[in-house]
């Protein structure tokens, strides 16, 4: 246990504070093509900037520095308000890291460039109507017809498929094979015929996902990343390349918000009193606890090379954090709060109830936890 | 602040000497004696504890100390708490730093002259022995001779295995005392841990409708929420000890640490007892110690009001 922050990092921090000062932009659109123009657009800036992928390979335009600067830039990202990477999040936490990990040359020289320069970004086809929280059991089909595999079936809940240039396609390859054999991972081409895109509206009124219909959609091949029959293992070796840093941009965001509640509280006329004082201290040292879990996540990357399912203990956190810190503006606030102009608290409490559902339910990261870090049973058995 | 929170070796190797030491000495089980209460089992291997060299852990070399941080200090007292050790043992591990004269200081760092806490306004805790207490409330602490307070011997408290002396007339000149705070969040986060791994032990042997309990998902959600509060609790308190002193609120991080501490504590505490079922309501489990444990240890130092006042500033 030891500070690390050192002269070197700390000067690094100053350069990324100051060019963020100068170009987060603000006002970003929160639907439609215009969100997805200004996501890439930003994208771009921060690739022009040299700022995107630091801890990505240099020679497909990334930095090259170490997880710590990552996570550096993440923090005075979130501390200057930067925008949510928005349409950009799957292409720069997922395929990228998928890429990197698991892609041959020539896929790496092909897509990973082009999303660090904010030209092409991502979604993610895993989940189906059927296979949600059991993902193991999709069913959505790929064939092989000569160079080909034709795509059947569907995916759904696919976050910005319709703004999407390429898919994380996981399908299954091997008819004869059940559960997490016989899938294969695939660059998904979302202009390829026979692929209709239905947008979904979410409940916080925006649409946020859609549901993708893949009749006889023919993908080459040559982008089946890692092997045929063997995506599982491609999905799972991305997990943990960012040791927890994407989170830290959430995790600030977070204490930020009880930082302005507590201060709108406390200027109330007669100010604020024990009970809502109390709430506050609550979420307040909550809010820090997650900081340092995700520091703690962070340390065990340093040391480790293979992640554990520790991770499920942060993600668990902040899914029900953020509830509750987004519905206690809302008790604290009165009915001021009802608005969306302004602050707009309706916006912030309506979207984080999918923190709780999407990449895992928090049921099923305690089930996780409780096999996988506490060693208990799976089960139950029919009783 | 970027932090390693993960001990390196010279931290382990302290963090494993005394866990292996309570765990063969001073066993969670000798506490089912009464012959062990009051801090009795404590004093009896006394000479042994002392050869460990806790005491002068976080002080500096010229002062008889070790030289090290309340990092090392936080991984002792979480290991206290973890064996429900009587409350003198880590109050010998504070008194050093509050001590105001030499001599004073090297007998508490050597562990000639035997020190115990003191909730201020409350009960002298297993004062048996002990020459100094420090005395901790939500003004802070302060080292007083025994022979300078007024007590009263009472008939015990919440916590059977404890001795309860109340304390007559204020204590005075305490100091503020964030360093006792980050401590006494490692304590009740050991009780966090402990409680948390009785409980998956349980639920892994104890076999009801022909399997485990830990299958049910009611109990294994259960242990997962044990294993995420006393985490939150404890990345927070190591966080505090971590960057005590080097510029950030100290009072903020002790304080939130404080506070899940003692929820994590408490709330495991519970889940353990519920866990082991109509076992976890006799005296013979050894769950509801953690219990009476826990809320006896966080009536030391800070109240909700004070650190209410700290973490929304
Ligand atoms: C905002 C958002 C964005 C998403 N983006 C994407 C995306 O880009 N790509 C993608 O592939 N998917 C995406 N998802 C899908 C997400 O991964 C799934 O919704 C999630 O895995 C849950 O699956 P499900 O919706 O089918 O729910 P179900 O699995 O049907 O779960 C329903 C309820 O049952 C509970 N449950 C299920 N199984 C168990 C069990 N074994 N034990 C206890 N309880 C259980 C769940 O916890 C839940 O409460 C997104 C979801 C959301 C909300």
């Amino acid at each position: 246990m030891k500070i690390v922050e050192s002269a070197e990092l700390a000067s690094f921090r100053e350069q990324c504070r100051d060019w963020l000062q100068d170009n987060v932009p603000k006002n970003r659109p929160d639907d439609g093509d215009a969100m997805r123009e200004f996501d890439l657009a930003w994208q771009a800036k921060q690739f022009e900037g040299g700022w995107a992928g630091i801890n990505w390979p240099t020679e497909y335009g990334g930095r090259g520095a170490s997880v710590l600067e990552q996570l550096i830039w993440h923090e005075e990202y979130a501390l200057a308000g930067g925008p949510p990477s928005g349409c950009m999040f799957v292409a720069l936490s997922h395929a990228g890291p998928t890429m990197i990990v698991s892609g041959n040359e020539e896929q790496k020289s092909k897509y990973l460039p082009t999303i660090l320069n904010g030209t092409e970004n991502w979604c993610q086809g895993f989940s189906e109507p059927g296979a949600g929280s059991d993902l193991a059991s999709l069913k959505c089909k790929g064939e092989i017809d000569g160079d080909d595999l034709v795509i059947n079936g569907t995916k759904i809940w696919t976050t910005y498929a319709q703004h999407a240039r390429w898919q994380e396609l996981l399908v299954r390859t091997d008819p004869n094979e059940t559960r997490h054999r016989g899938l294969t991972w695939i660059v998904g081409d979302m202009k390829a015929p026979g692929l209709e895109v239905r947008p979904i509206k979410t409940m916080a009124g925006l649409e946020h996902f859609a549901q993708c219909f893949y009749d006889d959609v023919r993908i080459p091949l040559k982008n089946v990343v890692g092997e045929v029959n063997q995506g599982w293992k491609t999905a799972m070796t991305t997990l943990g390349f960012e040791r927890g840093t994407g989170t830290v941009a959430h995790q600030i965001e977070l204490a930020t918000r009880v930082d302005r509640v507590i201060e709108a509280v406390k200027s109330f006329p007669g100010g604020a009193d024990d009970v809502q004082l109390e709430m506050l201290a609550g979420l307040k040292s909550e809010v820090m606890a997650l900081r340092s879990l995700t520091a703690a996540s962070i340390s065990r990357g340093m040391h480790e090379t293979v992640p554990g399912a520790e991770g499920n203990i942060v993600a668990l956190y902040f899914g029900e954090l953020t509830r509750r810190v987004n519905a206690a503006a809302f008790d604290l606030l009165g009915p001021h709060s009802l608005e969306r102009a302004g602050y707009n608290y309706p916006a912030h409490f309506l979207e984080c109830f999918k923190w709780a559902i999407g990449g895992g339910t928090s049921e099923i990261r305690r089930n996780t936890i409780g096999e996988r870090v506490l060693g208990l049973p799976k089960g139950p058995k029919a009783v | 602040m970027i932090v390693d929170l993960i001990p390196d070796e010279d931290q382990s190797a302290i963090e494993d000497t005394i866990v292996s030491f309570l765990a063969d000495v001073l066993p969670v089980e000798r506490l089912r004696d009464a012959k062990a209460h009051g801090g009795a089992a404590e004093a009896e291997v006394w000479g042994q504890i002392c050869e460990l060299g806790l005491f002068g852990l976080g002080l500096p070399e010229d002062q008889g100390g070790l030289g090290l941080g309340l990092p090392e200090e936080a991984l002792v007292a979480r290991a206290l708490g973890r064996n429900l050790v009587s409350p003198g043992v880590l109050a010998q591990l504070c008194a050093p730093h509050l001590a105001t004269d030499e001599a004073t200081r090297d007998a508490l760092i050597s562990g000639e002259a035997r020190a115990t806490f003191g909730i201020a306004d409350g009960y002298v805790l297993d004062g048996e022995g002990a020459e100094w207490i420090v005395v901790f409330g939500p003004g802070g602490a302060s080292l007083r001779a025994r022979s300078d307070l007024s007590l009263a011997a009472t008939d015990g408290g919440l916590d059977h295995t404890m001795t309860f002396e109340r304390i007559e007339g204020g204590a005075g000149n305490a100091q503020p005392a964030l360093r006792l705070e980050v401590l006494i969040a490692a304590y009740l986060t050991g009780i966090a841990q402990a409680t948390t791994d009785m409980a998956v032990d349980y639920a892994k042997q104890r076999e009801q409708f022909g399997q485990p309990i830990g299958a049910f998902q009611a109990i294994k959600h259960s242990c997962a929420d044990m294993a995420t509060r006393a985490s939150a609790a404890d990345t927070q308190t190591l966080f505090a000890a971590t960057v005590f002193g080097a510029g950030m609120d100290d009072a903020v991080e002790a304080a939130a640490a404080r506070t899940l501490a003692k929820r994590a504590s408490f709330e495991n505490a519970k889940a353990n007892i519920q866990t082991h079922g109509g076992m976890g309501f006799t005296d013979e489990c050894d769950a509801h110690l953690f219990l009476k444990r826990a809320m006896v240890m966080d009536m030391l130092g800070s109240d909700a009001r004070a650190r209410r006042a700290a973490l929304t500033a």
